[in-house]
């Protein structure tokens, strides 16, 4: 029997006056101990459904129609207190962000005490062993040191792994894990994604495995349900979905994802967006029907019915025998820069330190950030810099730009050492460097419209520009990077964060940079955004030419778009070289263990990320 | 003690000293700026010209303006503040008489503030999204738009002349002498076992207390309110409730231990102010306090007095902030770790 049953879950709110549907028609049946993955885009309504099962809605949002139930009881007209007896019980959830789904200000061992106060253990010298018991099952060492921490003390990991630890505490039937790894590095992703599943072996609970990342759902899941603007398009077995996908959106979500092995193709990029929530209401037919490639006229008259198309395989889509025509052509690998006229930037030993506290009656101790670090950027080349978060390709960033100071090593420009500060320096660089900033959100000034940010750099050149001016160099960049000219009297939050994105590159390229420094710019975005963002890249570089230094976690995107990549660990370079020589044969452990922490593209293929990681800290 | 929360203090009372020493020549220059001829205040009306001159000279008021400010912040350092001009007495004896009764209405004042605040802030809180919201903060509104001394009169009218309840006059009923040992009534009621006379004095304290706090509680009422919404909106409150724990649990232990920090800061500012709330309402309710002393002071240009007031405020100001950060430190893991 199954132990959590979605029929025809429907999830409404009244928006504007108008009934929208979060979540419609849903049906799956998750067995014991079977591992589901929830996977689609933000505003799927994927996290929809974990706030469903503990009935913790949105203000404005209610079940209306449908049923959900747990164990045969229904778990939206359950009682508060029945369902609240459920929670952290028999129903546990692992949360997207570790490090804010802990309180602040209890140390870890208050907050598990609670916890297992809650649960019936009531001697509290029992508490502290199952406690400990708690942190050996999760691999934390250290547990007594770890119960007087504070959260703020402990890693993103650490803390996930904490949380882990709760959800299992009391054996739950059912956990959910609402995008568990999103806000982690790519080696802690692995280790956390193998826990869960570890965790869900011993104690024979199912999961519905809540991501975006449908190459990692089907490494870890048994079964995957796809979601798209509320509506499920495609369920089946994990790995029948990912090799022959039977929903043209499921297998355009495929191909919008650059592969980290075997020939690079280009990335299918899907048209605009996924319609929000008012968005949906226009659409008399099947809600992908604006994107779709297999698109026809029937499409767009009604809601398509859910056709099984293999064993235990479905999908909602009238042209679901045609899905498998939708191909990414194989390309050739990413042209390399052009050597002539010499490198455009070129950093020479540089090392950034920093100093930690001490002071007063304390030594002083030091961090470099960077260390020792040389590279050149050639004409028309795109470089990738490559590591996890504290690897210091941030502050290589910050320092190339000049919004920091290195401490030893040169930057070069235009011929000159651009490190001494001065206004000529400072000149040098702005002719060279345009920055690209990770979040658009924080990025883009929200009182200005995008007319003048995109030409804020028209504001501090000695020439002086008229409006007129500007906004006729407004028009040329959204058209350049493929936004209506309407958007340059909007601003900022009137726009999708794709769109933002845009914006925030063309101002970067507004004064016609010769060098563009971009960290992580793609790396808060859907999948389909990323994939329009990439070949946006690509094609301006083609049509204007343009260098650029690309920092990212992600090393498909990085094969995808940089000739030549940096990888960086502990403010070091540790290997640098021809991305397609580096990822084939990657000579140093740390390069070797981030290649490692990747889900391999086949599905099927073994994936053993931990190996990697023990050879690296033995 | 963490060693944070001293290093923190240490630094407090290291910052705290040229603040004083800049209060203390503001305060010097600008009384020296007004047309007062603090010689001829401390004679008698009959004083000659000639006595009035003599005694310029004799307080050294002939001498530059650096030179009087050096030996009076000289005679200050050991305990001198001058003799009031007033009251004929020496002007330190005057702040150790009235400064502990100010500050035992002051606590009681912060007592009923931050009851009245954390509660009132938790029900506007509670009826947060209901049709008694509007309400709540119309009253919160109308509470904070009134000024300590309007409160005070009108609690003179409602409790004490029309109800009789509570005695709106002095510090003592006459039929008591007061205990002498530290200055603090209360406490040395109690010290000497006058359980009568410790409540009497407390119920002379009832109603300027109750106008000193309810004119602060309403912002702290507001911005405990608001803080609580904001980490209603956290993760950790979302994931708690997701492991079942009960709603109340949620307010009292998971979302006031961290609401109560922006809270905090506002009432270490707040109290600093109250102080300065005393001085009308000491002298409505005839209470023998430093603000009432500081008042008459004014009145009588009585320089030394408004001086020594004035340095004892600053200090005061600073011990609270001082106390309050300290508190901050103690709640607040995070910045406990950076200090």
């Amino acid at each position: 029997m199954s132990l959590l049953v979605a029929r025809g879950l429907t999830v409404s709110a009244t928006i504007a006056g108008k009934t929208v549907q979060a979540l419609r028609e849903l049906d799956f049946a998750l067995a014991p101990g079977r591992m589901m993955g929830l996977v689609g885009e933000s505003g799927a309504g994927k996290s929809m459904i974990g706030r469903t099962i503990a009935q913790v809605l949105p203000p404005g949002f209610r079940v209306s129609g449908g049923s959900l139930t747990f164990d045969g009881r229904d778990l939206v007209t359950m009682d508060a207190r029945s369902r609240r007896d459920l929670l952290g019980k028999d129903i546990a959830f692992i949360p997207q962000e570790p490090l804010s789904a802990l309180n602040p200000v209890f140390t870890i061992g208050q907050q598990i005490d609670e916890h297992l106060a809650r649960l019936g253990v009531c001697d509290r010298g029992e508490r502290r062993e199952r406690a400990l018991a708690m942190f050996d099952a999760v691999h934390l060492p250290h547990g007594a040191d770890l119960l007087t921490k504070y959260p703020h003390q402990l890693s993103g990991g650490m803390c996930q792994r904490v949380l882990i630890a709760m959800a299992f505490a009391s054996r739950p039937r059912l956990v959910v894990a609402d995008e568990p790894t999103t806000a982690l590095d790519v080696t802690i992703q692995a280790r956390i994604v193998q826990l869960i599943r570890e965790m869900q072996e011993k104690s024979g609970t199912a999961v519905v495995f809540i991501t975006h990342d449908l190459k990692l759902a089907a490494q870890i899941c048994d079964e995957i349900l796809v979601l798209y603007a509320g509506r499920p398009v495609e369920r089946g077995p994990a790995r029948t979905v990912f090799a022959s996908p039977t929903h043209p959106y499921t297998r355009c979500l495929q191909l919008a994802n650059p592969n980290l092995s075997g020939p690079r193709r280009a990335l299918h990029s899907l048209p605009e967006q996924m319609p929000g929530l008012l968005g949906q209401l226009a659409l008399d037919g099947c809600r992908f029907a604006p994107r779709c490639p297999l698109v026809e006229d029937a499409c767009r008259r009604a809601e398509p019915p859910t056709v099984v198309t293999g064993a235990d395989h479905a999908a909602a889509c009238l042209r679901a025998a045609s899905t498998a025509s939708i191909a990414a052509p194989a390309i050739g690998t990413v042209p390399a820069g052009t050597g002539s006229g010499g490198p455009l930037v070129t950093v020479d030993a540089v090392t950034k330190r920093y100093a930690l506290g001490g002071g007063f009656l304390s030594s002083r101790r030091h961090f470099d950030a960077v260390k020792g670090v040389s590279l050149a950027i050639a004409r028309n080349e795109f470089v990738g810099v490559v590591g996890e978060s504290g690897s210091g390709k941030s502050t290589l960033a910050k320092l190339i730009v000049g919004l920091e100071t290195p401490t030893a090593g040169s930057i070069v420009m235009g011929g000159r050492d651009v490190t001494d500060g001065s206004r000529l320096a400072r000149q040098a660089r702005l002719d060279t460097v345009q920055m690209v900033f990770q979040d658009p959100q924080s990025a883009l000034n929200p009182r200005r419209r995008v007319a003048s940010i995109v030409t804020q750099a028209m504001e501090a050149g000695a020439r002086a520009t008229t409006w007129d001016e500007r906004l006729a160099r407004a028009r040329e960049l959204l058209r350049e990077i493929g936004l209506p000219p309407e958007t340059a009297t909007r601003y900022p939050s009137q726009l999708s964060g794709g769109q933002r994105q845009r914006v925030n590159i063309a101002r970067a390229l507004c004064t016609t940079p010769k060098v563009l420094v971009a960290d992580e710019i793609v790396s808060g975005l859907d999948v389909s955004v990323q994939a329009q963002l990439l070949n946006l890249l690509l094609r301006l570089r083609d049509e204007f030419g343009f260098s650029m230094l690309f920092i990212s976690h992600d090393l498909s995107v990085v094969r995808y778009l940089c000739s030549r990549v940096l990888v960086m660990w502990r403010g070091e370079v540790v290997e640098t070289g021809p991305t397609e020589t580096v990822f084939a044969n990657p000579q140093h452990p740390y390069t070797r263990m981030l290649l490692a922490a990747v889900p391999p593209d086949d599905p099927a293929a073994a994936w053993n990320p931990l190996d990697e990681v023990e050879r690296l800290t033995a | 003690m963490h060693l944070g929360i001293v290093k923190m203090i240490g630094r407090r009372i290291l910052i705290a000293l040229p603040i004083l020493g800049v209060v203390s020549v503001l305060l010097f220059v600008v009384l020296r700026l007004l047309p007062v001829d603090p010689a001829a205040m401390s004679m008698a009306p009959n004083a000659t010209l000639e006595e009035i001159a003599a005694k310029r000279i004799e307080m050294g008021l002939d001498r530059s303006l650096p030179e009087q400010y050096a030996i009076w912040i000289g005679r200050v350092l050991q305990g001198d503040f001058g003799t009031s001009s007033h009251f004929r007495r020496p002007v330190i004896g005057l702040v150790v008489e009235t400064l502990p009764q100010t500050i035992e209405l002051v606590a009681l004042g912060i007592v009923v503030a931050t009851v009245l605040g954390l509660a009132g802030g938790l029900w506007m809180f509670h009826v947060r999204g209901t049709y008694q919201e509007p309400v709540v903060d119309f009253g919160s509104t109308l509470l904070m738009s009134i000024p300590e001394f309007l409160w005070a009169l009108f609690f003179i009218l409602l409790f004490g002349v029309a109800l009789e309840l509570l005695p709106f006059v002095g510090r003592l009923s006459a039929t008591y002498s007061r205990p002498n040992a530290t200055g603090f009534l209360l406490f040395d009621a109690l010290a000497v076992g006058r359980i009568d006379i410790f409540l009497d004095a407390l119920r002379h304290m009832v109603l300027p207390a109750l106008a000193l706090g309810i004119a602060f509680a309403p912002s702290i009422m507001r911005v405990l309110r608001s803080s609580l919404l904001d980490v209603y909106h956290e993760d950790y409150i979302h994931q708690a409730r997701l492991r079942g724990i009960p709603e109340r649990t949620l307010l009292t232990r998971h979302a006031l231990k961290n609401a109560i920090l922006p809270t905090l800061s506002l009432m270490g500012v707040q109290f600093g102010f109250m102080f300065g709330g005393t001085l009308l309402v000491e002298v409505i309710y005839s209470y023998p306090g430093m603000g009432n002393l500081m008042v008459d002071a004014v009145r009588n240009a009585d320089l030394p007095i408004i001086q020594a007031v004035g340095l004892t405020y600053a200090a005061i100001v600073l011990v609270i902030n001082t106390v309050v950060d300290a508190l901050y430190l103690v709640l607040n893991p995070k910045l406990r770790a950076a200090a």
